[in-house]
Formats: structure tokens, C-alpha cells, sequence
């Protein structure tokens, strides 16, 4: 392909995800009558994602794709930027005492140095362990080439303690997901090591 | 009462929100300036191609190479090192780099030389930044398998970040459109985390998740090889890289790579040699590994051919019949990088990855503007969250000077300068208010920037027309900052 089609390409991509932002924020804006544009806004993302597919290649035009997509929104987000006057500290406070609030806080529970201390064992050591059970046992038990199920085992490792870090920073009741987490691990890892590759 | 719309049954409760809220709070503080550093690098390394031909702008460039030419730069490299070379890796003229460059490997030590296109070896290939700055993003410079734990570890975190932070703002879709600077620090500083969160969320797991599996792959290969290698992790190294030749250490004339060359042509007509390893090049067991890119569509579309001393092929691997788990493998690298489209490709990568940085440091923010809000500041943290922020800009653009002004010195030069303008710069914390480290960073980093082009330009002089677009792009970066620096409502929203 040479230099100038590519680059056609490149600018279609970055078209279309501007079209499909732009119907959306159409969509956002209306107070009835959102679902045809909001469909016309979803189905332009995903035609711009799926076409380069054919063109580009199976999986890199759709990553091409999903970059230039993500760096077109920006552009219509960043034009639809409202500029205000500065507030006040004391107004500022003012409007999170009066309940008018951004986002709601965050939770304030009570806990013990143990209970803290026990929350990031979970997240971090106790988390990549039980991950990595899962990881091992989806590469050992799963059908298909060695080097597929391996790399895929890997994968699972960083989203599953991932997923496991949201989780327990999360939940009050810490020693559920204590037992969740170390069950799980144990369980991975005995399969994993019963059967082996 | 009214009926509620159909649409909140799917809200997740206020207690959940905020149990999440807290969850997503506490991780981003922990990770936040390990983030921060990784992110920032991580942008400047989608551009460490680039950056290698600023610091080489006057490299002879060209567009391929005949085998003639390839080995005999490989031969006089050889030369130069001496005897004992244990391992030889030729970078192939490409787009990205378009150069024919020898790297030579002797008890351990590495020296990378530069040919022209008559394989005339022209000198020396200085890399001490773009060094400096990938070992950076990649382990922190620290021992490698202890930097690259944390940095997956970071990867991980952030991959969290996402989870949670997608779970704790049920409203993230419904404001997708909304950025409101200017008002409430607390709304402008949520409206940009939130609105580069979601926008960019499909990069942000790539880069997070690509970048958490390279961190830890040391961790989960060990781990792999204990529960089913019997604690031998080369086994499973071996399921995915070429054997090694058969070590056979009797001393030999140098490999002649012609012949093979001729072979890996003919083997993928369509093909571009990018890479060639030697392995023991002067010994009886030498041998050569030839990766050719053969499928420009795909992301990993290389295929590889392995030659023994005889020229016979023992090794080979098609990109077109490798498998998903091979795919996966090479596509790690070029989806983490922006590294499989070309310059508009890395572009963005550059923008979403300022975007990313940006959620890093933004959270931090909000986390403060909150506390201020609620009557409780916490001045010490804004003094110290102001000098990382400001701080690492200019640490790294120190270390570029450094390492421009010096570049046959060692990478300890551009990691001590680092490390000292990084340490000075939390120092300043202590007398200065937030504000003005803001200030400070953003001005010493703008007039660093532009000594930095204007000492390049002037020491450096080359046709490279990349060195010179890096040269416009941090002058721009430097103006840039300098005006901020001058214009009061710009330095207030950038504290």
C-alpha cells in the first residue's frame, strides 16, 4: 500500500471517530429523541472499527483504529470546553457542605492497623498469588497450542489481580474475600500441578 | 412520587459507589508517583526510535542494504571488538531507523557502530539518552527483575484504577461531553480525570495491561516453571525462542553471513531483513538468526531462520503460520509502544499517553481540591505532590543535556543528574508553596528545553529531518511552558 493511502486510511479512521463523538454529544445534549442519534453515534465507532479490519489487517487495523478514535473524541470533547470564572476556596466549600457535590465521597469506615494491614496483603501479594493460580490453571486445563494457552494464562494474571486490588480495597467485608482469594489460589494451583502440562 | 426512568435500575447502589470510591482513593495515592514516572517516560519512549536519530543526526541513511554491504560491516565491527566476541546484533535499515548498525558483545559489554552504505564502519552510535529513558520506563534503573516487578506491579495498578474507576463513577458516560475549567479546581481537575479516562479507555487498557504482563513476565515465567517445569523456566523460554546452536567452542574463521543472507531471501522474496544475531560468530558453533518482516498487516509479522556455521537452516518460524499464542507474544511490544503504524500512530500514542500521565497526576489533584474543599488541606502533600510534578520534567530534560553534552560517558551520568535534580526538586518542597514550585519546575523546565535545542542544534548538526522535528517539538514544549509560566490564570489552573 503505498505512502498516500495509508494515510487516507489514517484520515478516514480519524473521521469517523470524530462523526461517531459528534453524534453522541448530538445525542447527550437532546432531552427527547436521543436513540437514533445515539445508535447512529454508536454504529459509526464500531464501522470505523471493524472496516480497517479489511484493510489493514485483522487485528491491526482495528487497534489503528481504536487509537485514532480515542485521539479524534478528545478533539470534539476538548472543543465542546466551557471556561468559568475561578471560585473561592470559601465558595468552593460552600457547595460541597451544601450537598451539591461532584461525585460522592468516598467511604469513611472504620478500621484497625490489622484490618489495613490485611486489605493490602490482599491487594497486592495474596491478590498476584490467587491470579496466578487462576492463570496457570486456565494454561494447563484449557484445549490448544501450548504457547496460546500460556500467554493467555498470562494475560489473565494481571487483569484477574486487577480485578482482585479493586475488589478488596473495596469490600468492608475483609475476611470474605480473604478466604475467596486464598481458596482460590490453593484450588489454581493444586489443578495446575495435578494434571501439568 | 415519580416513577423512576427504567435506565437507573441498572445504577449501582450510592454505598457500593462510595465503598468503590474508596478503594479506587486509596490504590491511586499508593501508586501514584510510580504511575506518574512510568507514564511520563512511557510517553517519551513511544518516540526512543526517534530519539536515537536526534542523537545521531548525522548517521549515513539509507533504505536497504545488499549482503555484501551487511557483512562487511559485520566483519570490521568484528575487527574493532577483537577476539572474544560472544555475540554480534545488526539492526537492518527500516523506516523507523533507517541506519546499518553493528552492535558488538564482549564479556558482557556492548559497543554500537554506525556504516554507511558501502558497510565502511563511520563511528560510534550514541544512545545514552534514549537509553537512559527506556531503562527508565522499563525497570526504574533499578536491578532488572526487581524494576520491571514494580513496573508491572504499576501496570497492575493502573489496570485496577480502570476497573474502579469505571465502577465508582456512575455518571462517567452520562458527563462524557462536560469540561468545565476554570471554576472549582475540584470540578476542572475531576472533569479532565474523568473525561481522558473514558475517552481513552480502550489505550489505557492496552498500554496498562501489555505493560503489566512485560513487567511481571519475569515472575510468571518463574512461577510457570516451578509449578510445571519442575522449577525450569528455561523450558518455557524454549517454547517460544529459537534453540540455541550447538555449542561447539573450537576457534573458526568468522561467520560469512552471504550465503545465508541469499537463503533468507529466497525463503520470504517478499520479506525485509530488519535483525541479525550472531551467536559466537568466531567459533566452530557459530551460528545466525535472521528475523525477516513478512507481513507488513500484521502487527507481529515476523518470521525467523536460523543457520548454522554450514549455512543450513535449523530453525524456522513463519510469521504466517504462527500461532495466537506467538501473535500475542510479538504484538506485546509494538501495542505498548504505538510501534505498528507509523509516525500518525505514535502521534496519538504521544497524546493519549500525555493523557495518561495526566490521570496519574489529576487523581492526586482531586484527591487534594477534595480535602481543601472539606476544610482539611493537607499543604505538606501539595508542596510535595507540585515538586514530582514539575519536578520530573525537569529532572529529565537535565538528564538529556547531560547526556547530549557528554555522550561517550557512562548511563551513570544522566541517571546521577536525574536522580539529583529529582531529589532537589522535593527538596524545594520545604521552603516553597505549591504555586511556586509549579512555577519554578514549569520555567527552569521551558528554559532547559530550549538551551537543550539551541545546545543540539549548534553541537549537533546533521540533515536527520527527525532530529530536527524532535529539535521544533521540544523548543514548541519549552515555549510552551515558558508561557504558562507568564500568563497568572495559566499558572493558577496548573499548580
Amino acid at each position: 500500500m503505498s505512502d498516500a493511502a495509508f494515510a487516507g486510511l489514517m484520515l478516514l479512521m480519524l473521521a469517523g471517530g470524530a462523526a461517531g463523538a459528534l453524534l453522541l454529544r448530538h445525542a447527550w445534549r437532546l432531552r427527547e429523541g436521543k436513540t437514533p442519534w445515539r445508535l447512529a453515534g454508536w454504529a459509526t465507532l464500531v464501522f470505523t472499527m471493524v472496516w480497517p479490519a479489511f484493510a489493514l489487517g485483522p487485528a491491526r487495523g482495528p487497534f489503528i483504529a481504536i487509537t485514532l478514535i480515542s485521539a479524534a473524541a478528545f478533539a470534539v470533547v476538548a472543543s465542546s470546553l466551557q471556561v468559568r470564572a475561578a471560585k473561592t476556596p470559601r465558595a468552593a466549600r460552600a457547595r460541597a457542605s451544601g450537598g451539591d457535590s461532584l461525585a460522592p465521597e468516598p467511604a469513611e469506615r472504620p478500621t484497625t492497623p490489622w484490618r489495613t494491614t490485611l486489605r493490602w496483603l490482599l491487594a497486592g501479594p495474596i491478590g498476584m498469588v490467587a491470579a496466578m493460580g487462576i492463570g496457570i490453571c486456565y494454561a494447563v486445563w484449557m484445549p490448544g497450542e501450548t504457547q496460546t494457552r500460556l500467554l493467555i494464562g498470562g494475560l489473565i494474571v494481571p487483569v484477574v489481580w486487577g480485578a482482585a486490588m479493586a475488589w478488596t480495597l473495596a469490600d468492608s467485608r475483609i475476611l470474605r474475600a480473604t478466604a475467596v482469594l486464598v481458596g482460590t489460589a490453593v484450588v489454581g494451583f493444586t489443578l495446575a500441578i495435578l494434571k501439568g502440562l | 412520587m415519580t416513577a423512576q426512568p427504567r435506565a437507573r435500575s441498572f445504577s449501582p447502589s450510592p454505598d457500593f459507589v462510595r465503598a468503590v470510591l474508596k478503594g479506587h482513593s486509596g490504590l491511586g495515592l499508593a501508586f501514584a508517583a510510580a504511575l506518574y514516572l512510568v507514564c511520563l517516560t512511557g510517553t517519551l519512549a513511544v518516540f526512543a526510535r526517534e530519539f536515537q536519530r536526534w542523537e545521531n543526526p548525522t548517521a549515513p541513511r539509507m533504505e536497504s542494504v545488499s549482503a555484501e554491504t551487511l557483512n562487511r560491516a559485520y566483519l570490521a565491527a568484528l575487527e574493532k571488538a577483537g577476539d572474544g566476541v560472544e555475540h554480534v546484533f545488526i539492526n537492518l535499515p527500516n523506516r523507523d531507523l533507517p541506519w546499518l548498525m553493528v552492535t558488538t558483545e564482549k564479556d558482557g559489554e556492548r559497543e554500537s557502530l554506525l556504516a554507511d552504505a558501502d558497510g565502511e564502519l563511520t563511528g560510534g552510535a550514541d544512545m545514552l539518552w534514549s537509553e537512559f529513558l527506556t531503562r527508565l520506563h522499563i525497570h526504574l534503573h533499578l536491578p532488572r527483575s526487581w524494576g520491571g516487578f514494580i513496573v508491572g506491579l504499576s501496570g497492575v495498578a493502573l489496570l485496577s484504577s480502570l476497573i474502579s474507576g469505571i465502577l465508582a463513577h456512575p455518571r462517567i458516560f452520562r458527563d462524557a461531553f462536560h469540561l468545565r475549567l476554570g471554576g472549582s479546581r475540584r470540578l476542572q481537575e475531576a472533569d479532565l480525570h474523568n473525561r481522558i479516562g473514558v475517552w481513552a479507555l480502550p489505550f489505557h487498557v492496552i498500554v496498562s495491561l501489555t505493560g503489566a504482563l512485560l513487567g511481571l513476565s519475569i515472575v510468571i515465567v518463574g512461577v510457570l516453571g516451578l509449578a510445571l517445569f519442575k522449577g525450569d523456566t528455561d523450558k518455557v523460554y524454549s517454547l517460544f525462542l529459537p534453540p540455541h546452536p550447538v555449542d561447539d567452542p573450537r576457534p573458526a574463521p568468522p561467520l560469512d553471513l552471504r550465503p545465508m543472507f541469499a537463503q533468507a531471501v529466497a525463503r520470504a522474496p517478499d520479506g525485509r531483513i530488519e535483525y541479525v544475531m550472531l551467536e559466537h560468530p568466531t567459533e566452530m558453533g557459530g551460528a545466525a538468526l535472521f528475523n525477516v518482516r513478512t507481513t507488513p498487516n500484521r502487527i507481529a509479522g515476523v518470521s525467523a531462520f536460523a543457520f548454522d556455521r554450514e549455512g543450513s537452516l535449523y530453525h524456522s518460524s513463519k510469521a504466517e503460520d504462527s500461532n495466537l499464542g506467538e501473535k500475542i507474544l510479538g504484538s506485546l511490544g509494538p501495542l505498548h509502544f504505538g510501534w505498528f503504524a507509523g509516525y500518525t500512530v505514535k502521534i496519538a500514542y504521544g497524546i493519549l499517553g500525555l493523557g495518561l500521565t495526566y490521570l496519574a497526576a489529576g487523581g492526586v489533584h482531586i484527591w487534594l481540591a477534595r480535602r481543601r474543599d472539606k476544610g482539611r488541606p493537607a499543604p505538606n502533600w501539595e508542596k510535595v505532590w507540585a515538586s514530582v510534578i514539575w519536578g520530573q520534567p525537569l529532572a529529565l530534560t537535565a538528564a538529556a543535556i547531560a547526556a547530549i553534552g557528554w555522550p561517550t560517558a557512562e548511563l551513570v551520568l544522566p541517571i546521577a543528574v536525574w536522580g539529583v535534580v529529582s531529589l532537589l526538586a522535593l527538596a524545594a518542597a520545604w521552603p516553597l508553596a505549591p504555586a511556586a514550585l509549579s512555577r519554578l519546575g514549569r520555567g527552569l523546565t521551558g528554559a532547559l528545553l530550549l538551551f537543550l535545542t539551541t545546545f543540539h542544534a549548534i553541537g549537533r548538526p546533521g540533515g536527520d529531518p527527525v532530529a530536527t522535528a524532535i529539535n521544533l517539538s521540544l523548543a514548541a514544549g519549552g515555549l510552551l511552558l515558558l508561557y504558562t509560566v507568564a500568563r497568572p490564570h495559566l499558572s493558577r489552573a496548573l499548580v
